[in-house]
């Protein structure tokens, strides 16, 4: 071992670009169909669970970006997804305060799934394998509380569609929507109240109230921006043309009881992304620099680094190339 | 990659949930703290208090909030790094050859409510406050430390729990066990400081917490519906011994040294009322810090004989 490879320094990126992302992920995800279907019974696992513990949509949305981020540098094993949720769900419990004993998650886990027969040893084992995997995760997000924190995307919609004056049907659909979102990885590349914004703003195309003029100026008074607002409207809208069938929305939409009553279908959907004309949104990355980008390569369980620091600002690292040379 | 940036030197002190060591920063030999935060020793994972301290210290750059240069993850454990702060309030206080002057107390009291309107101002309770967690740097500047307790602003539907910040400094709707509060409990922490440093004894040393509203509402009278509307309806309010509140005179002869202004700002920051409580800002804006002397230099403020 060499001792020049004592200590990794990482910068802190809680959001990534596309290619990015796909960069990472051929690391760690073999086949990005199995992980895509594995995800959603996760999500459906972890609804159940914050059903039965009565735990809020910023809970579960949190433990879908911790679940997605920790596959970035760590790999997908489909015999992990129980527990890695699990652990998932324990430190987003933390995070959002909502405070849950790790015992009764277990306990509820093992319900939630159906699994017979559950002995102490079961819930041990369970409880055992989620303490480890809880500091992986907040390594693979650097240990950055910055996100997560006080910006959820239920609580921006709100928020939000108050202060654009959406109707509350709007809002709702928003919010129907929102939870649809949670099945795509969106949240690894755009900050929580952008996707707030975006989804009100399918909504209201959707319900075709044009009650809000998209401009810049909307965009700046929501501090957000029509590149990061545009990512995700995309992303939303090809979410539901790829997989309308399996979406919450189909299921979940009352139509308003006053003014245009619409009936949302894939052809909904289709018909708002040709109204968008070509699909844009935030600027990418050249491939060279994808290439070149050794966070995207990080091996978070090597063993000849003895420490890896996490930072969060690019002055620090700065600072210690100049102590370097 | 490059070799460890960072050393321990001496184990300083060891709490709940972390093992704190005195360190130096090897590039710039600068003197650091290394809180090692101890992973496998709870039930349910990695401690509350660590996650809170990290999650708010690194939302927080001010002066007089203590600065958190780095995490680093060595041989599986987590370790925050922090400035180095070689002393604290308590110690200064209880430390009977240390002499200080009103204008101490000020540049103490200037220092402390503006890292504290920082905390706010960010949405964020601090929850436990307290000389000792009132850090002193080498040159005198006193960081609010210690964010195990604090969370962020919540929501009107969220229930908190009433059992924070340690017992002598904490305000009357936390002994009533409120599950709503706000920023104005930091606010009365603040004030029981105010007055421990003029009287250089705790305030309010309650033994207990029953003790405790016993011991706040004998020195300050006990709140009534007047002054508090609806605090009757506080499960163990018809328990309590009625108090009248101190009149400006008896404060006077308690706090001999104390000015107008500075009993003003003291009353004000404990009001029983917590909707009338005076904010950190209308503290930091009130005429006591207007009026001779001026605050002292803290560079200046000598700590040890």
């Amino acid at each position: 071992m060499s001792a020049g490879f004592d200590m990794e320094l990482i910068l802190s990126r809680p959001y990534l670009t596309r290619k990015q992302i796909t960069r990472a992920q051929r690391n760690t995800i073999p086949d990005l169909r199995v992980y895509t279907q594995k995800k959603l019974q996760v999500l459906k696992y972890l609804s159940d669970l914050c059903v039965y513990m009565l735990l809020p949509r910023r809970t579960l949305e949190t433990t879908i970006y911790y679940y997605d981020r920790y596959h970035l540098f760590n790999v997908f094993e489909t015999e992990m997804v129980y527990p890695l949720a699990t652990a998932c769900l324990l430190l987003s419990c933390k995070q959002t305060e909502t405070i849950k004993k790790l015992n009764e998650i277990c306990i509820t886990s093992f319900r939630v799934r159906k699994v017979p027969n559950v002995t102490t040893e079961m819930v041990e084992a369970l409880r055992k394998r989620t303490l480890q995997l809880e500091l992986r995760i907040l390594e693979a997000c650097s240990f950055d509380y910055r996100i997560n924190n006080f910006l959820h995307i239920d609580e921006c919609i709100v928020k939000a569609g108050k202060k654009i004056s959406c109707s509350k049907e709007v809002c709702y659909t928003a919010w129907l929507i929102a939870y649809d979102v949670l099945k795509t990885d969106i949240m690894l590349v755009i900050p929580q109240h952008s996707i707030a914004v975006a989804v009100l703003k399918v909504a209201e195309d959707l319900l075709k109230t044009n009650n809000t003029a998209w401009n810049q100026d909307i965009y700046a008074e929501l501090s957000t921006d029509i590149k990061s607002v545009s990512e995700a409207y995309f992303e939303v809208v090809n979410f539901y043309i790829n997989m309308f069938d399996s979406c919450e929305l189909r299921r979940n939409f009352v139509a308003p009881p006053s003014g245009p009553a619409p009936e949302i279908t894939l052809k909904s959907f289709i018909d708002l992304k040709q109204e968008a004309g070509p699909e844009h949104g935030l600027d990418e990355v050249s491939n060279e620099m994808v290439d070149r980008d050794r966070l995207l390569a990080v091996d978070m369980h090597s063993q000849t680094v003895r420490e890896r620091r996490h930072v969060l600002s690019r002055s620090l690292v700065i600072e210690e190339q100049k102590s370097l040379h | 990659m490059s070799n460890p940036n960072y050393s321990k030197e001496k184990k300083v002190g060891e709490g709940t949930y972390a093992v704190v060591y005195l360190g130096k920063q090897l590039a710039s030999g600068k003197s650091i703290a290394i809180k090692e935060i101890k992973t496998s020793e709870f039930k349910d994972g990695l401690d509350m208090s660590a996650i809170r301290e990290v999650k708010y210290l690194q939302e927080l750059d001010h002066p007089n909030v203590i600065n958190m240069i780095d995490i680093f993850m060595a041989y599986d454990n987590l370790n925050l790094v922090l400035e180095f702060l070689p002393t604290d309030l308590e110690v200064v206080i209880k430390d009977q050859n240390v002499l200080f002057t009103p204008a101490d107390i000020k540049a103490w009291m200037l220092m402390t409510l503006r890292g504290v309107y920082h905390v706010h101002r960010n949405f964020i309770l601090h929850r436990d406050l307290k000389p000792n967690n009132l850090l002193i740097s080498p040159d005198g500047i006193i960081k609010v430390a210690d964010f195990g307790l604090a969370r962020a602003v919540p929501g009107p539907r969220e229930i908190l729990t009433s059992n924070v910040v340690t017992r002598w400094y904490r305000a009357p709707e936390l002994l009533f066990g409120a599950k709503h509060y706000t920023y104005a409990v930091d606010v009365w922490s603040i004030g029981v400081i105010f007055a421990e440093l003029m009287l250089r004894i705790p305030y309010l040393p309650g033994q207990d917490d029953v003790n405790q509203m016993e011991v706040t509402f004998r020195a300050l009278g006990t709140p009534t519906d007047k002054v508090w509307p609806e605090v009757s309806t506080f499960p163990g309010y018809n328990k309590l011994q009625i108090y009248p509140p101190p009149s400006r005179d008896e404060l006077r002869k308690r706090f001999i040294a104390a000015t107008e202004n500075a009993l003003t700002l003291m009353e004000n920051m404990l009001m029983m009322n917590p909707h009338t409580r005076w904010t950190t800002a209308q503290c930091l804006e009130c005429d006591y810090f207007r009026e001779l002397p001026e605050p002292s230099n803290p560079a200046d403020i000598k700590l040890s004989k």
